[in-house]
């Protein structure tokens, strides 16, 4: 796979120009047209805030603001019909054929039942180049009953979404089983630049400040680049909305277990040709807590700054984002085990090795992170051509982790990681029925080592380059729509580290892939449609994944680059084997995912099924036990193989009376090592849940309340791999070899059920939610969390969160 | 034309707002190489040193060595412990990492923090006179001759005296279990509180 570079840049150049005879051929009517209103109570003709209000057929859509007043621009045709529907009141939707500055007012109705599921908002407002993807948007009123989540947690609610995680605090998203490296995260639209190896790092994200997340359930390489394999989770901020009046929430909230509070300041305005926002966070959270026993050093600190400043004039449109999380977040102390005396005790002692009384304090291990994003974005309309935007974008990511060790005080871990982007899409005008996006992109990242960890560094100092450019079509023909994208990727690597003995080794490789999608989609009725995508992805070995040596948490790992197989078949470790002698290719995925949705009456039904073959898979496994001056050591290496993913998700959405609707949601999830006929590790098992919810509208003095309860089952992972305690390594009863059957060092936890309810509230400019997750203080492990192997999960967890508004009374500009 | 002018002036705002946003990157060429650095972790090489306490020159030493730290090659017990009957010895140690050159000296760092350290042994039953059992793995209070304690008179175990009685032991075992404790080290913490910095087997003759 790997090319000459000269070539690969002349394939890419011819990619270029093979777009270029696309461009000049738009023609045709201005996207000026705009619609604007108020949307008001029909009874009381008060204004409704927060209602979505979206153009059908033109994918625009916004939310109205605290004076139930929306405007939406920049659309092409003059005969708009727009779609309302909000908490509270029945769906509605009304035509206008208006010109520009005219207002039109739209009435609701009250109605006890509103929100058709709690996860759908409206519809869809789908990103170029993925429109027949399975997806799902989460919006702020989710996001809000728990703001001290991580990221992961927050859409794992989803159906075919989990989370593979180390403790409560570092959360990986999971998408059909894949995650890391897998799974793209993108935070204002770019790809978030952080240490992304192994299942201890999380994406910095912090979801106070979301207004909105998407979660793309298939391969969706074309549009957001490699990485974006299994799927792709998109953040958004603050959608920064013009003519919008000066409007402030301060929130707080206190959870039970771990004695957490947070507190956060969120606010905005916008004018006729600007807008802005600043939002900031705090949230500290103590040892957490299991029906049983504390979980020791299992805090977190985190606090967040964000700003957004937008400028717009006719066909320009101007924003500038940045942003700020700083975290500390503490790691369970019985996680770590430097020998496999110490392993073997705290994988078979039934409590954690270490318990001390609660504490807010946090100690070794434990990460500190900042992160810097900013971004800034301008885009053009033109009649003649279409839209243009670029984008530049820069991230800087420091992490230290600290280690329980001798040093403790000195970081084992210390770098920064900065991040460059540059994008500039064309979404040109519409040209013999078809629609469509093209795009260059140039990304840069470079890492580097900071001096004073007093070990050799487990990551090498490297620096990669990447040139990309995209084509997305889609096409519509009646009740059809057809959407294909062709994307390219030149990338270079070079990569400097550091041998145990501190002699210096280096290497230099480049790849270059290209990826394409295919997508159809069909109204098969009324009340059925269908869609369907075949999309391919790559990606490239992690650095981890290639470079790693040495230990890390519990495990001693060696990269794909840092162990081989000499003439005896013995394993050696004493030499880094360049990248060009190595039989090493970046990981190819084929996603095949189908959904199919039907509406009856009261009932809706939504099926996603899926196929995913990953050529090249990479993954981590125990390989085998070796002696050392601590004792005997468990060894895990990086290998690869091919791998199969089959799976589906089905949810069932019945609305039971005009109050009370359930959504039934099952995952399910095989996996299989084609290369080798066995199961993978850390597969997320099947899950079922029901949603039960009863919106009641007005109720007591409150304005509006909801109640949700949700039980949910997840059963034990019966494809998991066979069980080999460290014990029977140390001691000789199972011998591994290169050849043997992956194995486990526990057995897969048991299945558990857990109940969670949540109540939503508003009274006036007050808002908030009272959730109870765990409220059967039940006693489980997760099967895809690594602290599985030390101890439970915590239990019961009350929450109480509040917003409120203020300014909501005064007027914009 | 006004309206012409106006809009240049966003377009400047913009990209001003972006170039400020991508200064200092194009470092393309960037070749750093992380720094080396003086491996505090690693030990390769423990040196258990019998000095009779009445004749300084009759030392008796037993190595351990592991010659490529963290990678994948074996440890190697090079030395059996051969002792004499009747004796008393005191038992030092000599710590290193020798990845480095100059080989670092790990024991002198373990000597700086010995509140956080305590060394554990497990031997042949009856193997010396004093202490006499079988060492304090299997209960930490069982009798051991530590010479040192830390800032909070607890026992550190750099230094411990061993009688041999006059019987003999062939292919007796000698086991000492360096434990990292920090935060945890009390007088009841045990040779599995904390984490190992290492964990020997010797074989034992008293002769």
């Amino acid at each position: 796979m790997i090319f000459r570079r000269s070539v690969k840049r002349l394939m890419f150049l011819s990619f270029l120009m093979l777009l270029s005879p696309i461009v000049g051929l738009s023609q045709s009517d201005s996207c000026n047209y705009s619609v604007r209103g108020t949307v008001l109570d029909v009874k009381t003709k008060k204004p409704i805030p927060y209602v979505n209000v979206v153009v059908r057929g033109a994918n625009r859509g916004t939310v109205t603001d605290i004076n139930g007043a929306y405007v939406i621009e920049g659309l092409c045709s003059k005969v708009n019909t727009v779609d309302v529907s909000g908490f509270g009141y029945s769906d509605s939707s009304s035509t206008s054929n208006t010109s520009q500055g005219e207002t039109q007012n739209i009435y609701l109705e009250q109605k006890a039942l509103k929100l058709k599921t709690v996860n759908v908002t409206g519809k869809l407002e789908k990103k170029k180049g993925t429109e027949t993807i399975s997806q799902i948007q989460m919006g702020q009123a989710e996001l809000s009953i728990d703001p001290t989540r991580t990221l992961a947690s927050a859409i794992s609610e989803q159906q075919g979404v989990s989370f593979t995680s180390m403790g409560s605090n570092v959360q990986l998203p999971v998408i059909h089983g894949l995650y890391g490296n897998r799974v793209l995260v993108l935070n204002n639209g770019m790809k978030h630049g952080f240490q992304n190896w192994g299942t201890d790092h999380a994406p910095e994200v912090d979801i106070a400040s979301a207004s909105r997340i998407t979660i793309l359930k298939g391969a969706a390489g074309v549009r957001f680049g490699p990485e974006a394999l299994g799927g792709a989770v998109i953040v958004e901020s603050d959608p920064l909305n013009l003519r919008n009046p000066f409007n402030a929430q301060v929130g707080a909230g206190y959870q039970t277990n771990g004695r957490g509070y947070n507190s956060s300041l969120k606010l905005g305005q916008g004018f006729k040709k600007w807008s802005y926002f600043v939002n900031g966070s705090f949230t500290k959270i103590g040892d957490r807590e299991t029906p049983d026993y504390v979980l020791t050093n299992s805090g977190k600190e985190e606090n967040t700054f964000g700003a957004g400043l937008r400028f717009y004039s006719g066909n320009w449109d101007a924003k500038v984002y940045y942003s700020y999380v700083n975290q500390n977040l503490a790691l369970l102390r019985s996680s770590i085990a430097h020998s496999g005396t110490a392993l073997t005790q705290a994988i078979n002692s039934e409590e954690p090795v270490i318990i001390r009384p609660f504490s807010y304090d946090i100690a070794e291990p434990n990460q500190l992170v900042q992160h810097h994003f900013a971004k800034a974005e301008v885009s053009w309309k033109n009649d003649k051509v279409g839209k243009l935007t670029m984008r530049a974008g820069r991230q800087i990511n420091g992490r230290q982790e600290f280690d329980v060790r001798r040093n403790s005080e000195l970081p084992i871990i210390d770098l920064e990681l900065s991040t460059t982007d540059y994008q500039l899409d064309w979404k040109h005008k519409p040209w013999m029925g078809l629609d469509g996006l093209i795009g260059v992109q140039y990304f840069y990242q470079d890492n580097n080592n900071n001096p004073g960890t007093g070990t050799t560094p487990f990551i090498p100092n490297y620096n990669t380059d990447r040139y990309s450019a995209f084509l997305i079509e889609s096409k519509g023909f009646g009740k059809n729509t057809i959407e294909a994208g062709v994307r390219m990727d030149f990338e270079i690597n070079s990569v400097r580290g550091r041998e145990v003995n501190q002699s210096i080794f280096r290497d230099e490789y480049d790849f270059a892939n290209i990826t394409t999608t295919v997508g159809y989609v069909r109204e098969l009725s009324e009340k059925s449609s269908f869609r369907t995508n075949i999309g391919t992805a790559w990606r490239t070995p992690n650095m981890a994944e290639l470079f790693s040596f040495g230990q890390h948490g519990f495990k001693t790992q060696f990269g794909l680059l840092r162990y081989y197989f000499n003439e005896e078949g013995e394993v050696r470790t004493d030499r880094v084997v360049p990248i060009a002698e190595s039989e090493i290719e970046p990981e190819v995925g084929y996603k095949f995912i189908n959904e199919l949705e039907h509406k009856s009456g009261r009932n809706r039904h939504t099926l996603t099924a899926y196929s995913h073959y990953i050529e090249n898979f990479i993954f981590n496994r125990p390989y085998a036990v070796i002696s050392t001056i601590r004792g005997p050591m468990p060894v895990f290496i990086y290998d690869q193989a091919d791998a199969l993913f089959i799976g589906f998700d089905y949810s069932w959405n019945r609305s039971w009376t005009e109050s009370i609707s359930g959504t039934l949601g099952i995952s399910y999830l095989w996996s299989t090592n084609m290369s080798k006929n066995e199961p993978l590790i850390n597969q997320p098992p099947i899950s079922a849940d029901y949603r039960l919810t009863w919106n009641q509208g007005e109720f007591w003095w409150f304005t509006a309340s909801k109640f949700t309860v949700k039980p949910r089952y997840t059963f034990q992972q019966f494809n998991a791999p066979r069980e080999v305690p460290p014990e029977d390594l140390i001691d000789g009863t199972e011998i591994i070899t290169n050849d043997s059957e992956i194995f486990d060092f526990k057995a897969a936890p048991d299945g558990y059920f857990l109940l969670d309810l949540t109540w939503q509230f508003e009274l006036n400019r007050l808002s908030g939610s009272l959730s109870v997750n765990n409220l059967l203080n039940a006693r489980y492990r997760d099967y895809l969390n690594e602290m599985r192997y030390f101890a439970n999960e915590p239990g019961r967890n009350i929450m109480l969160n509040l917003r409120y508004r203020i300014g909501a009374n005064q007027k914009g500009s | 034309m006004n309206t012409f002018f106006k809009l240049r002036n966003y377009a400047l705002i913009a990209l001003m707002a972006s170039s400020v946003v991508l200064t200092s990157c194009g470092d393309d060429d960037d070749d750093d190489v992380p720094e080396p650095v003086n491996e505090v972790e690693v030990i390769t090489d423990v040196k258990l040193i019998f000095t009779n306490s009445n004749d300084a020159s009759d030392v008796v030493e037993a190595r351990a060595q592991d010659p490529d730290g963290q990678g994948v090659q074996e440890l190697a017990i090079l030395d059996t412990i051969n002792l004499d009957t009747s004796k008393t010895y005191i038992l030092t140690y000599e710590i290193f990492n020798n990845l480095e050159t100059p080989g670092e000296d790990i024991g002198a760092e373990i000597l700086a923090e010995d509140d956080e350290h305590q060394i554990f042994f497990s031997f042949t039953d009856g193997a010396f006179s004093s202490p006499t059992g079988n060492g304090n793995f299997d209960n930490a209070a069982d009798p051991i001759n530590y010479n040192d304690l830390d800032d909070n008179n607890i026992e550190v175990g750099l230094n411990t005296t061993w009688t041999t009685p006059s019987t003999m032991t062939a292919n007796g075992s000698f086991r000492a279990r360096l434990q990292h404790q920090p935060g945890v080290k009390t007088a009841t913490s045990t040779v599995n509180t904390g984490d190992t910095d290492f964990d020997l087997e010797f074989v034992i003759n008293i002769q």
